[in-house]
């Protein structure tokens, strides 16, 4: 009997790790595997939606194993060092997609690109910023956003003001009057550090220019130059007045934007995703809040808009390449699909067929805003290669916790920074 | 019937062995081969480097703001739980009212995760409405919110102070179990003699208890230099470094930075220290071993 009771134990053991090794053989011939960081409440239930319609339009099924945003700039490094990667996965275009592809892990699309006629599909500046890499096509774009000044509209109005700054000098006499009537006038949640880098980009791109902002991102520039010492220094001047919210390092993003949609403080530089969010506490865009566009800074200096952009890569070895590349053509090509996850993810749709009517007001206005930029340029830590943007990311923080060090901490980055470009 | 319990015996160990082998030692393996690397994660492309990465570990800044990080974390980790769990016990030991209520409160916290007990500190830190501030601000009538997890300062002391607060408990019942082991006419003689009772726990019980106080200490040892889950969760070795631990940096080279070669590095010089410190350890266990049987 006992040695039924253990051949039956071993037996059983053995079947299930047997089954387990032996299940992915006998997946199904149709299954695409993917992974993707849209994890917020509307995000995956919107892409979940996608999913579906995909599902029944191909007759290809998904295997989906999402991840948080934040755990997945880890997650995926774990499973490509681990060599299973997903067939699709989500990815922010940039420096990180061109880390990947630097790496050969990624499988060119050009030739779905060109079959479905995509360049008449995405819009052009998306397409020749965020899609090649080293002369291939790897990424399709499911959308971009912009980041902007994000204000709440009823506490600008009970402040008296009536008309937004386009210039530096209106928008520091802007801070020092939300100030003086005891609302603190910027909110910053850097907690996870990355919402700091929006002040970082802008104030070196509406000053420095997009060039020069191009040159330092690729390492052929010093964080020790006169030109990042002075956005740095305009950046100081505005903490030094008092016009940050207490306590940035504490707070992350979604903290700095209760502040806001509270009235405890006036407004957020964030990107159009915060729609999404403050849609889910019930903002309604355009009468509670709004947004305008980071202030000119120099005169001559071309204007540049910044963002992310959200797309889908395909592993180089994706065990259904084929099924991948439908994924992907179907999920930017459609401009149903494209309207409806946009919409909900608070987001722009990089498809130039889907209506702009479709956007709310405040959207629309990120839509134009955008359009009229003589530059889109990917924030700081998609557009500097991945161990670089570690060192700026952590200046950042230390900036706010001391910007009376911000000479040391520019001295020490540039250190930092020309090193890991080294490396 | 000896031959079939061998073929048992080798069938049964065979599973957990392929699971060692697979998680433990093969990963380890790996490290090593990977730190004389300069691989990425990404490319199967890599050379071969050497010593490289070990040399690089002498200039780089922020490994040594690790090891100082980590010899505090270690130090404190081990300390303030053993001298916590011995106070509590000492004092649940003496047949107060209520005793084992109090024993399941304050063993408790050791059944919860890592995770979750960081969380938990998390909402007890925060600055604007945690606990600590609230009550700080009840005490002090006037307002308070410092970020105690966001400033460099205090990031690395107030994960100190959420640890030992989960790890106290596990002490405490490991001395409360060697206090059962105390004779008690020994402390009676102590009671005739005269002996205060600081007397009777310095010079008595303490040298008694050395043996639980062994355990703690290896317990303690060993579950810091696991630490790594409560860092990541309440602070993740922010801000800007200031709370990295060795394991913490290992982790932001190779996943962060994408500098996997690098960080196999740093985790081979973790295991060389742990192996050091283990090792150190069982010397001074086998002394006690020969002292007390």
């Amino acid at each position: 009997m006992t040695g039924v009771n253990r051949r039956s134990l071993l037996g059983s053991a053995l079947a299930v790790t047997v089954a387990a090794i032996a299940a992915p053989a006998f997946a199904e011939k149709g299954e695409v595997t993917i992974s993707h960081y849209f994890t917020g409440e509307l995000g995956l239930k919107a892409f979940n939606e996608q999913i579906d319609r995909f599902e029944a339009d191909s007759g290809y099924s998904l295997k989906d194993s999402p991840v948080g945003h934040e755990d997945y700039k880890t997650d995926i490094l774990v499973r490509a060092s681990g060599n299973s990667l997903p067939d699709v996965f989500s990815y922010w275009a940039g420096a990180r997609v061109q880390f990947i592809a630097d790496s050969n892990a990624l499988h060119a699309i050009d030739g779905m690109w060109d079959k479905a006629g995509l360049d008449k599909v995405v819009a052009k500046s998306i397409a020749d910023s965020a899609t090649s890499y080293n002369g291939n096509r790897y990424l399709v774009p499911m959308n971009y956003h912009y980041a902007g000044m994000f204000y709440n509209k009823a506490v600008l109005d009970e402040a008296g003001v009536t008309e937004m700054p386009s210039d530096w000098d209106g928008f520091l006499a802007l801070c020092a009057k939300l100030k003086e009537a005891g609302i603190d006038p910027i909110a910053l949640g850097s907690a996870n550090r990355w919402p700091a880098q929006f002040w970082f980009d802008y104030l070196l791109l509406r000053t420095a220019g997009p060039e020069y902002r191009a040159k330092l991102m690729a390492g052929e520039a010093s964080y020790y130059d006169a030109e990042v010492k002075r956005a740095m220094g305009m950046w100081k001047d505005l903490a030094d007045a008092g016009y940050f919210a207490e306590n940035s390092n504490a707070n992350t993003w979604t903290d700095a934007s209760d502040k806001v949609a509270r009235g405890d403080a006036a407004m957020t530089l964030m990107g159009t995703w915060i729609t999404g969010y403050w849609g889910g506490l019930e903002l309604v865009p355009g009468e509670d809040y709004d947004f305008f566009p980071f202030p000119a800074i120099d005169a001559g200096v071309p204007v540049a808009s910044v963002g992310p952009v959200d797309g889908l890569v395909i592993a180089g070895n994706a065990g259904n390449a084929a099924g991948a590349e439908a994924f992907l053509e179907y999920m930017v090509s459609n401009p149903e699909v494209q309207a409806s996850w946009s919409g909900a993810q608070g987001a722009l749709s990089a498809n130039v067929n889907v209506d702009p009517s479709s956007y709310n007001d405040v959207m629309l206005k990120a839509f134009n805003t955008v359009a009229d930029s003589e530059v889109f340029a990917f924030n700081y830590d998609l557009a500097t290669p991945p161990p670089v943007a570690e060192v700026g990311l952590s200046m950042f923080a230390r900036f706010m916790d001391d910007p009376s060090k911000v000479d040391e901490i520019l001295s020490q980055a540039a250190g930092d920074a020309s090193a890991a470009f080294s490396q | 019937m000896e031959r079939e319990n061998r073929f048992w015996r080798v069938a049964l160990l065979a599973l957990p062995l392929f699971v060692f082998l697979a998680l433990v030692i093969w990963p380890l393996l790996s490290s090593f081969y990977y730190s004389f690397t300069n691989w990425n994660g990404f490319n199967s492309d890599y050379d071969y480097v050497g010593f490289e990465n070990f040399k690089r570990i002498w200039t780089d800044r922020l490994f040594f703001n690790a090891i100082v990080n980590t010899s505090i974390w270690m130090a404190a980790a081990i300390l303030l739980p053993t001298i916590l769990g011995l106070s509590l016990a000492l004092l649940l030991d003496a047949k107060v009212r209520g005793s084992k209520i109090f024993k399941t409160i304050f063993y408790l916290p050791i059944c919860l995760s890592a995770i979750v007990v960081g969380q938990i500190w998390v909402w007890i830190y925060q600055p604007d409405w945690g606990l600590l501030n609230t009550v700080i601000e009840q005490i002090t009538g006037s307002r308070f919110n410092y970020a105690w997890l966001a400033r460099p300062d205090s990031a690395l002391y107030a994960v100190i102070v959420a640890w030992s607060w989960q790890q106290t408990g596990l002490s405490m019942v490991i001395y409360l179990a060697g206090l059962t082991s105390v004779p008690s006419d020994l402390l009676e003689v102590c009671d005739i003699e005269g002996a205060t009772p600081w007397q009777k726990i310095r010079q008595v019980i303490i040298p008694l208890l050395t043996p639980s106080t062994v355990v703690v200490v290896a317990l303690s040892v060993i579950n810091s230099l696991k630490g790594f889950d409560i860092l990541f969760i309440m602070t993740g070795g922010g801000p800007f470094n200031s709370s990295d631990t060795l394991a913490m940096h290992m982790y932001n080279e190779s996943f962060r930075k994408y500098f996997m070669g690098y960080g196999s590095a740093i985790s081979v010089v973790l295991f060389l220290i742990a192996l050091t410190i283990i090792g150190l350890y069982f010397r001074q266990l086998k002394k006690v071993d020969d002292i007390y049987g």
